[in-house]
């Protein structure tokens, strides 16, 4: 014990953490930035360099910025829990269907989800915003729900179908001859068996609707139904930037995700290392 | 009465036939087992009892319940013929305690709490695993896990029981043990009940009927003395019985009105009795078989006392415990003995005798059995 404590780093690690630290500080640089500018007044952004404290730190602009983001930011809670919610269930039975009942075409099927996962945005734009129009769901929180649900679909499916493969087909036979028909089967065991699994696609479905902007621009224009990510790109102003503003929209906005990643990280890692494990 | 009737099962995966034409008759309270070696179809064939494949041709009843068939386009799912599964990983539901587990089946046909309460405790009790109620699978001993999917299958009191290798995942010395068991609950329940193995003494000893299955084929069905004693083919004869009988290639010759089996490097007469039968037989290729506990160590040193004595060389002995397995070589034929008790050493000479009541005869070509 007394070596390990005199003995003095290698060389090696020096180098490693002198690294890690800058690099921690690189990334932190921005975020550091956002906060400060947060709590600047508009003069303090004049006379001081972003990074810099504010002189008189003041939560004004916090304060302005969440009345302007608070009609957006709810729009976006819900819709985004929402599909988050349905593009998970969905893609859960997807993957329960494609695993565990034997049909024919079931490999073609997964094929077509699949290719749905490398379509881009763009390409579906036009299409989008007709169907959702013809739909009478234009600049409605329906026609996001239903967007974002749709596009959700693919990617939950991939997750769940690889994730369900890990499940041993006995257990299904074995619910099977127990009495269970396929639906219990799957609200009995493959439901309960995949709360980690539906943690993962949550988080990352929830992140990813939650960041997305192009749909929300298309498809809301007006107030009912735009989207914070929308909203916070309003901020920037026309006439002159109010930087302090939009740094306090930013903050506003990106607080959700990092509430859901304080509260779900732990279940997180567990759930990427459950695969790991088994497989 | 619970029998199961199998007429023409056939199941085909792609271009490889897993069960030929199958014919069986499963009688009430009776403990059936298929029996062979991997891929032979023993697996498919409880599936399509259990309703969890689809045959291709054929028929399936149990009891009066016409369950399974093809060309009436009569298939019912597992969960309404009246039967209960042990698969071999056990298949315990991970996230239940081992009340829930056993209880699932009654919880899904939603019989009354108290009554579901009851027959858990119950069957637990018979299982001796009523302190382990409250424990989660994760917490359980191999053992124990498969006594949570036995109490699983007896807690619904089904029609019939299958099972499938249910005591390949334990420890040599707790298979044994649980064998018994398992045996004397099928008696004490009476459930008829099909059993899958590998395991010829498994098979053997808990069987009242086996069937010999091989590439979808039943090769043989008997009790386990009739499979012992008759082996119908080279198949079963091989399979069953451990060390293996022992063959040998042979042809039929007779001299002055006797038959004898004429192996190049000794022969062996044949009893009276059985000649009549075999005379067809002769000059063609045949193959003898004989167990290695007919197979013992003359009393005399002279070979020329007995005809059907045969002058050996000791090659090794094995110690098993209850008797030395010895390899022997008659000439270029290897043979193997079990014997109590041996004066020879490895290396030498010993003459030993071969009973010709217990020989059995096959046809090499169609590799069924003659005698």
């Amino acid at each position: 014990m007394e070596g390990e404590e005199l003995r003095f780093p290698k060389p090696r690690r020096i180098v490693l953490y002198t690294l890690l630290v800058v690099l921690v500080f690189a990334f932190l640089l921005p975020l550091w930035t956002a906060v400060t500018t947060s709590f600047k007044s508009a003069q303090d952004i004049i006379y001081t360099v972003p990074v810099e404290p504010p002189l008189s730190p003041t939560i004004e602009p916090l304060l302005t910025a969440f009345s302007l983001m608070q009609g957006p930011l709810l729009n976006s809670l819900i819709f985004t829990v929402v599909a988050m919610i349905l593009s998970c269930l969905l893609g859960s039975i997807n993957g329960y269907v494609l695993t565990k009942i034997k049909f024919r075409g079931a490999n073609t099927i997964f094929l077509l989800l699949t290719i749905g996962i490398f379509i881009p945005y763009q390409a579906v734009l036009v299409p989008l915003v007709l169907t959702i129009s013809r739909l009478g769901l234009y600049n409605n929180i329906f026609g996001l729900i239903l967007t974002h649900t749709t596009y959700g679909i693919t990617i939950t499916s991939l997750l769940f179908r690889n994730f369900y493969g890990l499940i041993p087909d006995s257990l299904i036979m074995a619910a099977k001859t127990d009495g269970a028909g396929t639906w219990t089967i799957y609200r009995r065991i493959i439901l309960p068996l995949s709360l980690l699994e539906f943690v993962v696609a949550g988080v990352l479905q929830f992140t990813s609707i939650w960041n997305d902007f192009l749909f929300g621009v298309v498809l809301a224009r007006g107030s009912e139904a735009l989207p914070a990510s929308v909203q916070l790109a309003n901020l920037k102003g026309t006439t002159e930037v109010a930087w302090n503003i939009q740094m306090a929209g930013t903050l506003w906005y990106a607080l959700p995700v990092l509430i859901i990643y304080l509260v779900l990280g732990k279940y997180l890692i567990r759930g990427y290392m459950a695969g790991a494990i088994k497989g | 009465m619970v029998s199961i009737t199998i007429r023409n099962l056939t199941k085909k995966y792609g271009n490889t036939t897993a069960v030929k034409d199958l014919n069986l008759q499963i009688k009430d309270k009776e403990f059936f087992v298929f029996l062979g070696p991997s891929g032979c179809g023993k697996t498919t064939t409880l599936f399509a009892i259990a309703g969890l494949v689809e045959a291709d041709a054929g028929e399936i009843w149990i009891g009066d319940d016409l369950v399974t068939s093809a060309e009436q386009g009569i298939h019912k799912p597992p969960q309404e013929r009246e039967i209960s599964m042990v698969f071999q990983d056990y298949a315990i539901y991970p996230h239940m305690t081992v009340f829930d587990n056993i209880a699932f089946p009654l919880q899904i046909r939603k019989t009354d709490k108290n009554e579901t309460q009851e027959r858990v405790r119950k069957t637990a009790e018979l299982l001796s695993i009523t302190q382990l109620l409250d424990r989660k699978p994760k917490q359980l001993s191999g053992g124990q896990r498969q006594r949570v999917a036995l109490g699983r299958a007896m807690v619904r009191r089904p029609k019939v029981f299958l099972m499938d290798e249910p005591l390949a995942n334990l420890d040599a010395k707790l298979r044994v043990q649980t064998r018994t068991e398992l045996k004397k609950l099928q008696l004490e329940l009476g459930v008829t009940t099909v059993y899958v193995t590998h395991d010829q003494v498994e098979a053997m000893t808990m069987a009242d009927r086996i069937m010999v299955q091989r590439d979808g084929i039943a090769e043989q069905i008997g009790t386990p003395d009739e499979l012992y004693n008759h082996p119908s083919n080279l198949f079963v004869a091989g399979f069953i019985g451990s060390p293996e009988m022992n063959f040998i290639d042979c042809s039929l010759i007779e001299e002055k009105g006797k038959l004898s089996l004429d192996t190049k490097e000794f022969s062996i007469p044949l009893p009276n009795e059985t000649s009549s039968e075999l005379r067809n037989y002769t000059g063609m290729e045949l193959i003898m078989g004989i167990r290695p506990e007919d197979i013992y160590e003359s009393k005399f040193a002279e070979e020329s006392k007995k005809e059907y004595a045969v002058r050996v060389t000791l090659d090794l002995i094995e110690p098993v415990g209850p008797f030395l397995l010895l390899h022997l070589r008659a000439g270029r034929i290897p043979l193997v003995a079990t014997v109590k008790d041996t004066r020879v050493k490895a290396g030498q000479q010993v003459i030993m005798e071969i009973d010709p009541s217990k020989i059995h005869i096959f046809d090499k070509k169609t590799t069924k059995a003659i005698v």
